[in-house]
């Protein structure tokens, strides 16, 4: 506590100067930028900037004047180029920068602003609601979306976990093995063939597995497991996990790989045996390659949209038991987006935002832990602590 | 000291042991090749051999797998098989074990005591426990046979006398599917023989280290074995379905094609599949004319919005920016982006663009979607390439008194070139075969009669916005979005195809495109790779 | 690149006829009649090594005797590391390496089919010329070896029945640091990260790693490159101590050093040939070949 009162009393102080300095700085900025910078080069600068901005103004808008800004754009960027092409390529790479990034900004702003009528309607219980209060019998799963202004996703993020969990369930086990065999099993002949022919399957469209999806494995479950209807979870997941394993095992395979290969002479000079190896130095030397691949692989999975959509029943609502995944239930985030969103308007439209954000948050998690055991691992490698 | 077997160097003669697990492994691989004939219903599970039904062949071969497990667990313990066994076969193994006879004693029970099905949890909690023990508390040689021989023994007497046979099902409360006997046993047998092959293999080698690592390959190379042959056999499928389809009327030299001002008619390639609108009155044979020019157009759209805006990005970021916070988040945003649903993209599009540029579906909002998708994945390929190149060049240029811009126009980007190249085929081959956004913003009529215009299309006026271009502003169909229309339309216009087989020849040509475009980019990465080490 | 210009081989070759009056044959011959009392520990016979089409090693034949240690020198480049990696077939991992000639291991052909490598690797023990510790802590780098062999049971099993050997362990880390002169240094921390040690720390650790497995010769490749001299003095005390049971070959770039600790020498020359190879003694005092004289008096390599 003693030691702590003296530096809460700096902390204005601190902030102040902290501020200062900034300001100072910019200034600095401005005034190197004034001298290093040709007049007719700061003239382009603010040209290209004010033709941009008011660009994206009057597209914002709707305008059909939108043009006569582009022109303007074009023209003193061609002048420039002509004149201070350094300083016209300086500008034009931040520009680059700036309008990327500003999309990407633009798209998750507007995914959240479209929701907003979504969330002020339902509130919490967009996320939440299980059964539906307006009907006479409310029964667990049933009339929650759209029924008298009812719109909650738990059938929909129901329907995703479960699609996902099958998917993980047999992509993780099997893309790691795989992953396993190709860095460390295969001979060098096998390698050459078999790692880029992974690749290659992770390619594939996945409209493609949907259709092979649709027209093989649901009839293969309808007429041997006599499912209720024709497309289930179970055949769903079991189809993006199988979609998923190319990118799983590319991604594991890479982080295996990059264990360096001193460390693995290291183990096999004093007699372990290959496996040995691979199962205590290698693996936990790549681990977090390898978990990263896995979470990938799971954002895959999550995301897949068109297998699902041509799979799927599109019934909404809870099987009973929850884990009974042969149900003629069929409807997760991404299909109940694909499949209405060419027909939906007001609320229902912003419901379906709203599911978008939900997907956007999971798979931008699950993106950023990724990253996160990888910077890790790259830094376990790296030898610092 | 070691013993005189231990110290061996090379490896000794095969022994009556290496020959039982040797054929252990045989008999395991059949069965393991045999149900999946059986799963992947290319033998129908009333077919018998020998008198025998399939089915009880499958348990036959479970039991025997089982049998020659014993004999080797026995013999091994026993010093009639010369092995150097661990003194356990460790926890992981007995958890997997004590897990699997868990399952059983739980399914079990709930069969057999139908009465009392509560019992089913005390059951299989003491089959586990003792399943746990029997591997854990002997040797190696014993804990990893005997306790997998029982079970494989006890599945396959049950299958080969009778007890579960192809009428037979089980339709658990739990479930609304039910499974037969002859879906089952396969299914089991699977994993039943992979778990044989694992402890023959073990045992092949004669345990100890060189035998939990000849057990551990053998499972993996079964598991990946099984991995590549689905996913060879779905490739199998779409070839062998979609080849009819798409060589219909085809053929090398049936055409004619009319040699301009000379008037002269000669043979000619003919591919009406390729060639043909897919819709129409006189179109005798449907095509997919309109979907692939379609998809170029998207392609080439979205790639001439994306690269530039990724690649000047990423050498902003990487060359001009500071490197700290905002570069870091800018990372973090792009990664995540890339793997960001492309539905959510389309929904973007949708309510975004659609109703600033074209008030409907367009060939436009389409591109500029697939654009958005394609940028993430340019940024981050051109600035890992760009970051390849060694701080070393930019110095040695500078060190010469050029200018920055220039040190990055002429070292820089042609060292990180064929990076970014590499990444941005790869990217068009994923955007290639993206459905979903196109459903929302893109897709027209299922099964289009002409196919877009874009070049013909440009219209000048003195009214803003000065140029238009209807055909970039209207519907289309493209590759992906033709496929998934034909799989959801109702009836196929025309007689010639049905639905699934139109959709398969699609699916073949999309297959086409796509994986050929990711064969480029694996291809040259490899390419670029081995020129890079040659230096 | 290599160490001399061609023209100037030639000069020197020219050189040492003439002062000499021997021709090369005569040299090579000279001394590959050097023969031990006992049989060799490891005997290896007209060794050919190509990288891709360069040829790395040239027909090296030299017997290591058991109880000894034994140096290689040469220059840089020279093919030492080579040499030393084929002891264990440890050049199989690289994947435009190709090997022609025997190598046998106590009269056993090490490159024959049907060798068990791990066992070969375990009776055949290296320490490599860059540390490669794995990114565990240093306990666990000392104990991985005899884990994995089966001579400490420490796995999970055993820890909950309480059979383990966890104090086997504790006492075989200690002797293996102790014995590398690492004990001291990293008593407090054995459960750290052992790539959070120095370079020259990382080598002992890879030396104590190799100890703890108890081969039956080691090879050490530079082993005191990344020490100081104190550390240095250390292992050339473990070396010369482990030379009373194992056989030891070392190789080094330390013309002192290989004469201190060293029973006999080989002189490996650039393009990988063996060019000298005897007792230590002779080799420095009184070599066969000029070309040896001079690389071992300094007028190049
Ligand atoms: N993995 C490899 N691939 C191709 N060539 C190699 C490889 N390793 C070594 N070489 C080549 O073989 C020759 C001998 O190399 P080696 O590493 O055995 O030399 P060295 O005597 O140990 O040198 P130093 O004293 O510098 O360690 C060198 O010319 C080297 O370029
Ligand atoms: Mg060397």
């Amino acid at each position: 506590m003693t030691q702590r009162l003296p530096q809460t009393r700096e902390v204005p102080r601190r902030l102040r100067a902290a501020v200062r300095r900034r300001v100072e700085r910019t200034k600095q900025r401005a005034r190197d930028y004034r001298s290093r910078t040709e007049d007719g080069a700061i003239a382009m600068d603010g040209l290209v900037f004010a033709s941009v901005i008011v660009t994206f103004l009057s597209f914002l808008a709707g305008s059909r004047w939108t043009v006569i800004p582009v022109v303007v754009f074009l023209a003193s960027m061609g002048v420039g180029w002509y004149r201070y092409q350094a300083e016209a390529a300086k500008i034009t790479t931040l520009l680059t920068t700036v309008i990327t990034v500003s999309i990407l900004t633009l798209i998750v702003a507007f995914l959240v602003i479209e929701s907003v009528p979504a969330v002020r309607l339902m509130g919490l219980d967009l996320l939440t609601q299980i059964r539906n209060p307006t009907m006479d019998d409310p029964a667990l799963g049933q009339g929650l979306w759209g029924r008298n202004d009812v719109w909650s996703l738990t059938p929909m993020m129901l329907g995703t976990a479960v699609t996902t969990l099958i998917a993980t369930l047999i992509a993780a086990p099997i893309g790691i093995a795989g992953a396993v065999f190709v860095s460390e099993i295969a001979p060098r002949r096998v390698r050459e063939v078999v790692k880029p022919g992974i690749e290659l399957m992770a390619g594939i469209p996945s409209i493609t597995y949907g259709f092979i999806g649709l027209t093989i494995v649901n009839q293969y479950f309808y007429l041997e497991f006599g499912t209720p209807t024709i497309g289930t979870y179970f055949a769903a997941g079991l189809m993006i996990g199988i979609m998923a394993l190319p990118t799983v095992v590319t991604v594991a395979e890479d982080a295996l790989n990059a264990v360096p290969e001193s460390i693995k002479s290291g183990a096999l000079a004093i007699g372990s045996t290959r496996w040995q190896t691979t199962k205590s130095v290698t693996i936990p030397a790549g681990l977090s390659g390898v978990s990263a691949g896995v979470l990938l692989g799971i954002g895959r999975a999550m995301g897949e949209t068109m297998a699902a959509t041509v799979m799927l029943t599109h019934t909404k609502g809870f099987p009973s038991p929850v884990f009974d995944v042969f149900s003629n239930y069929g409807e997760t985030l991404t299909t109940v987006i694909a499949f209405e969103g060419g027909n939906a308007s007001g609320v229902h439209m912003s419901a379906l935002f709203a599911a978008g954000v939900v997907l956007f948050v999971m798979v931008m998690l699950l993106s950023v832990a990724s990253q996160y055991v990888e910077w890790r691992m790259y830094q376990k490698l790296g030898g610092e602590q | 000291m070691s013993s005189v077997t231990e110290n061996r160097l090379a490896a000794a003669d095969s022994t009556t042991g290496d020959l039982v697990s040797l054929g252990v492994i045989g008999v395991a691989t059949l069965t393991f090749l045999a149900s999946w004939l059986l799963l992947l219903q290319w033998v129908d599970e009333t077919a018998t051999v020998a008198g025998l039904s399939v089915l009880k062949l499958l348990g036959v071969g479970l039991a025997v797998i089982g049998g020659g497990l014993v004999v080797i667990g026995v013999g091994s313990r026993f010093d009639y098989i010369d092995t150097t066994p661990s003194s356990s076969a460790g926890a992981p193994v007995g958890v997997v074990f004590g897990v699997l006879w868990a399952i059983l004693g739980g399914l079990a029970a709930t069969l057999l005591l139908e009465n009392a099905v509560v019992l089913w949890l005390p059951v299989a909690v003491v089959f586990g426990v003792v399943g746990f023990l029997a591997s854990v508390l002997p040797g190696e040689d014993v804990g990893s046979t005997l306790p997998v021989a029982a079970i494989l023994i006890l599945l396959g007497v049950v299958v080969a006398i009778g007890g579960v046979n192809a009428g037979w099902t089980w339709s658990p409360d739990w479930s609304s599917a039910s499974f037969p006997g002859s879906e089952l046993v396969p299914i089991l047998v699977v994993f039943g023989t992979l778990l044989g092959a694992w402890s023959a293999g073990k045992a092949k080698e004669g345990f100890g280290a060189e035998g939990r690592q000849a057990g551990a390959y053998y499972l993996i190379g079964s598991v990946v074995f099984a991995m590549l042959g689905v996913l060879g056999l779905l490739i199998g499928f779409i070839v062998t379905n979609g080849l009819q389809t798409t060589l219909t009327g085809a053929s090398l030299l049936g055409g004619r094609q009319t040699i301009p001002f000379v008037g002269l008619q000669v043979a000619w390639p003919e591919f009406p599949f390729l060639l043909n609108q897919t819709g129409g009155l006189y179109v005798e044979i449907p095509g997919v004319l309109p979907a692939l020019v379609g998809t170029l157009w998207l392609v080439v759209g979205a790639v001439s919005f994306a690269v530039p805006l990724g690649i000047g990005a990423a050498v902003f970021l990487t060359e001009y920016a500071e490197r700290g916070r905002f570069t870091q988040v800018v990372e973090v945003a792009t990664n995540g982006l890339w793997s960001t649903p492309s539905i959510v993209f389309g929904l973007f599009g949708l309510a975004f663009l659609v109703p600033r540029i074209s008030g409907g579906n367009s060939i436009v909002v389409g591109q500029l979607v697939l654009g958005f998708m394609l940028l993430p994945l340019v940024l981050i390929t051109s600035r890992e390439a760009i970051l390849a190149v060694p701080d070393a060049r930019r110095d040695a240029s500078a060190a010469l008194g050029v200018t920055k811009w220039q040190t990055i126009r002429s070292v820089v980007l042609p060292a990180a070139m064929p990076g970014t190249i590499t990444g941005v085929i790869l990217g068009v081959g994923r955007i290639a075969g993206e459905t979903a956004p196109l459903l929302l913003v893109f897709g027209g009529s299922p099964y289009p009669s002409t196919t877009p215009n874009v070049l013909g299309g440009f219209r000048f006026s003195a009214q803003p916005p000065f140029v238009t271009n209807e055909a970039l502003l209207s519907p289309a169909s493209a590759l992906p979005y033709q496929l998934y229309s034909t799989i959801t339309a109702g009836v196929f216009p025309k007689e010639i195809f049905t639905n699934t087989e139109f959709g398969w020849g699609t699916a073949l040509v999309l297959l086409l495109v796509v994986v050929g475009l990711y064969a480029i980019g694996v291809g040259s990465r490899l390419y670029f790779r081995r020129k890079l080490h040659n230096e | 690149m290599s160490e001399i210009e061609p023209t100037q081989r030639t000069d020197l070759a020219e050189q040492r006829l003439t002062t000499t009056g021997e021709t090369d044959e005569t040299t090579q011959a000279a001394w590959t009649e050097f023969q031990f009392e006992d049989d060799a520990k490891l005997a290896v016979e007209a060794l050919d090594v190509y990288y891709g089409n360069e040829q790395a090693l040239q027909s090296v034949s030299l017997d290591v005797p058991d109880e000894s240690v034994t140096a290689l020198i040469g220059p840089s480049g020279c093919g030492k590391s080579t040499f030393l990696r084929c002891l264990n077939r440890m050049n199989d991992r690289i994947k435009s390496a190709r090997i022609e000639g025997s190598v046998a291991l106590d009269g056993q052909e090490i490159y024959s089919d049907g060798v068990n490598l791990v066992e070969l690797r375990k009776r055949v023990g290296m320490v490599f010329q860059e540390p490669n510790p794995f990114p565990k802590s240093i306990e666990d780098n000392i104990s991985y070896g005899p884990r994995k062999h089966g001579d400490l049971d420490t796995g999970l099993l055993a820890r909950l029945f309480g059979t383990d050997d966890a104090e086997e362990a504790q006492a075989l880390v200690e002797r293996a640091l102790r014995r590398a002169a690492l004990w001291e240094e990293v008593k407090d921390r054995l459960g750290d990260n052992a790539l959070g040690l120095s370079g020259g720390q990382q080598q002992r650790l890879c030396i104590a790693r190799c100890l703890a497995v108890d081969p039956d010769v080691i090879l050490m490749d530079e082993p005191a490159s990344a020490l100081d001299p104190i550390a240095t003095a250390k292992i050339e005390d473990l070396i010369e101590e482990l030379a009373e049971d194992y056989s030891v070959v070392v190789v080094t770039h330390n013309m002192q050093q290989a004469s201190r600790i060293s029973d006999q020498t080989a002189v490996f020359l650039t393009g990988g040939e063996l060019v000298e190879y005897g007792e230590t003694e002779q080799i420095f005092e009184n070599p066969q070949s000029q070309r040896v004289e001079d690389y071992i008096t300094g007028k190049f390599g």
